[in-house]
């Protein structure tokens, strides 16, 4: 009895959540401009790739997701390195001002991205970095969060692997790279894959830097098409386009997310 | 003791793994003749020792550090100069001392901003928490492929928000045929307007973000539902209280650090909600969903009134610091994001 309605919860809950995803990927194959009376407008009678091919002979799409991919995969495999490199620094390095610096760290972290981005904003329009993927790449290519990550990672490794790589003659360099980075695979992963998820789906930061549409990421696109009333099947394959690879690496590293957010709050 | 013994230990093995004299013996050894050394050093030598111990640190954290202050420190330094100014985005500055602090507390549209981003705030934070305890209950009741479902409900945590708004506004139609309108007249409600509907639109954004959040207040509280001690609900059961009861007496209070968490994280991100109203309310209808990040957003970048939009940003930065240094004085801990 107490089973069934666990079950019953979790169907329905399940399904609920879904939904939304459903009808993005159902709709998007429905032709459809006009206003819609039927409430299940998403269900497509005679499905059509009409909505995919219409994105693709405008041509700026297809522009949208390469520069999507450009502003996500550089910082993400930035990220990737040097925040492992400087983890390990704070984790496993004795060097004068450490404590200080990582606290300067922790306590910047506090900023809300909302007031960097007027100063930014100014930075760049003088550093001519509007409307080029400088202004997405280069303040992305480490981040404190992926520093923090990794060095809570390495504190709970011992010391003794490293230090019998060190007594074999390696130099910081080759430990790093022979015995380090090895190990922390696994938090290094959850570090990619929160960057591409957050570098992916921003939407705050390149609504203000790319005004050219050429320049636009695919949420700076997606968002200028919403605005344009009644394309509902052309908006869905839009959403679904750019939900592919979030949904590819979530099914892959779905481990390294749930994982770094429990690291990241509650030890 | 056991840290003695542990001790022993990793010395037993690494003797056996070395065939040579310990480690740490090794270590100390290398620390005490360098610092013993270290005065009577030249200064190059001196600086080649700390390169060859530390050039990692030199080569890496220096380039990052100069990072940091290029793109951390100068611009939140630089917003708060920025306050003071009138910033012309052609011409020179102007110093305008306190002008656009007074203009602030004076704007009846940032503090309905304000007021607005309170509220929802009220309608986002209690149900995000409830619905993540409640799919986290149910994802640790030990049904099968608990993994899948905990997928799907954390699914929206990882799309982006264009995408769910995009979704959520045609579900949220304000006509006879929107499908929410649809399932509500099932119900015998009439026709509601939501996001035309100056006193809905906001409730109807909140529920975008409950959805999209819920996923990650469930890690939390599974990651604490994990860490109950078994044998407590044992015992409770054995003295023959009933499920709903085990759950108030103690389940829900050993989730308490939990609870002080999740609250913090999700008020933080609830100050900064911008993208759902950007993309489905512009703000409106009749201000009603006009957040602080969304108004500063329209000062700044439609208004380019950059220094009152900076004056803005640090309000909102305000409201933030006071919601960390809340958790910091209860929890003592380092971590205050996600």
């Amino acid at each position: 009895m107490k089973k069934t309605i666990t079950y019953t919860a979790l169907f329905l809950l399940a399904f609920s959540f879904l939904l939304p995803f459903i009808i993005m990927a159902l709709g998007s194959f429905k032709d459809m401009k006009y206003a819609l009376l039927d409430p299940l407008f998403w269900i497509p009678e005679d499905p059509t790739l009409s909505n995919y091919i219409y994105l693709f002979n405008d041509g700026i799409f297809a522009r949208w997701i390469f520069n999507s991919l450009v502003i996500t995969i550089i910082p993400v495999f930035s990220q990737m390195l040097f925040c492992a490199i400087l983890g390990y620094i704070f984790a496993k390095k004795n060097f004068p001002g450490r404590e200080v610096i990582f606290w300067v760290f922790m306590a910047v972290i506090m900023i809300p991205q909302q007031l960097l981005i007027i100063p930014k904003y100014i930075m760049f329009a003088d550093f001519g970095w509007i409307n080029t993927y400088w202004a997405l790449i280069i303040p992305e290519l480490w981040g404190i969060m992926g520093v923090f990550l990794v060095r809570q990672f390495l504190q709970n490794i011992p010391n003794d692997l490293e230090e019998a790589a060190r007594i074999d003659g390696a130099n910081d360099i080759k430990v790093f790279f022979k015995v380090i980075l090895p190990l922390s695979v696994p938090v290094v992963a959850t570090v990619g894959t929160f960057s591409f998820i957050s570098n992916w789906n921003d939407l705050f930061q390149p609504l203000i830097y790319m005004t050219k549409e050429e320049m636009f990421p695919v949420t700076v696109g997606l968002a200028s098409l919403l605005g344009k009333e009644g394309d509902f099947g052309v908006e869905m394959a839009g959403s679904t386009l750019s939900f592919v690879p979030t949904f590819l690496i979530f099914l892959f590293f779905q481990r390294y997310f749930t994982e770094g957010i429990q690291m990241s709050g509650l030890k | 003791m056991t840290l003695n013994n542990a001790e022993k230990i990793i010395e037993e093995r690494e003797t056996h793994n070395n065939g040579k004299a310990p480690l740490k013996d090794q270590r100390k050894n290398k620390n005490n003749t360098s610092s013993s050394k270290k005065p009577k050093l030249p200064f190059k030598e001196r600086v080649k020792r700390q390169w060859d111990r530390n050039a990692i640190v030199y080569i890496f954290l220096i380039p990052a550090l100069i990072h940091f202050i290029i793109f951390q420190v100068f611009p939140f330094a630089f917003s708060f100069v920025l306050t003071f100014l009138d910033w012309k985005v052609i011409g020179d500055p102007e110093f305008v001392g306190l002008k656009h602090w007074i203009a602030f507390l004076n704007d009846g549209l940032a503090w309905r901003a304000i007021w607005n981003t309170v509220l929802f705030s009220i309608y986002y934070i209690v149900p995000t928490m409830a619905l993540g305890l409640i799919l986290a209950l149910i994802i640790n009741s030990g049904v099968k492929a608990s993994g899948v479902f905990k997928g799907i409900f954390f699914l929206p945590v990882v799309t982006s928000f264009v995408i769910i708004a995009g979704i959520w506004g045609w579900l949220f139609r304000g006509t006879e045929s929107g499908m929410v309108n649809y399932l509500l007249s099932f119900f015998g409600i009439d026709t509601q307007l939501f996001l035309a509907d100056s006193d809905q639109a906001l409730l109807v954004l909140a529920g975008l973000s409950i959805f999209k959040v819920a996923g990650s207040t469930m890690i939390y509280y599974f990651a604490g539902l994990q860490s109950v001690d078994k044998q407590l609900y044992e015992a409770a059961r054995i003295d023959g209280a009933s499920p709903l009861r085990i759950f108030w007496t103690i389940t829900f209070p050993l989730l308490k650090p939990i609870h002080f968490y999740v609250a913090i994280i999700t008020t933080i991100g609830s100050f900064q909600i911008f993208d759902s109203t950007f993309l489905l309310t512009g703000g409106g209808p009749n201000y009603s969903t006009t957040t602080i990040v969304f108004y500063l957003y329209q000062q700044g970048f439609a208004g380019l009134n950059l220094s009152y939009a900076a004056v803005l940003s640090y309000v909102l930065f305000f409201i933030i610091l006071v919601v960390s240094l809340i958790q910091r004085k209860y929890l003592g801990q380092e971590t205050n994001y996600y």
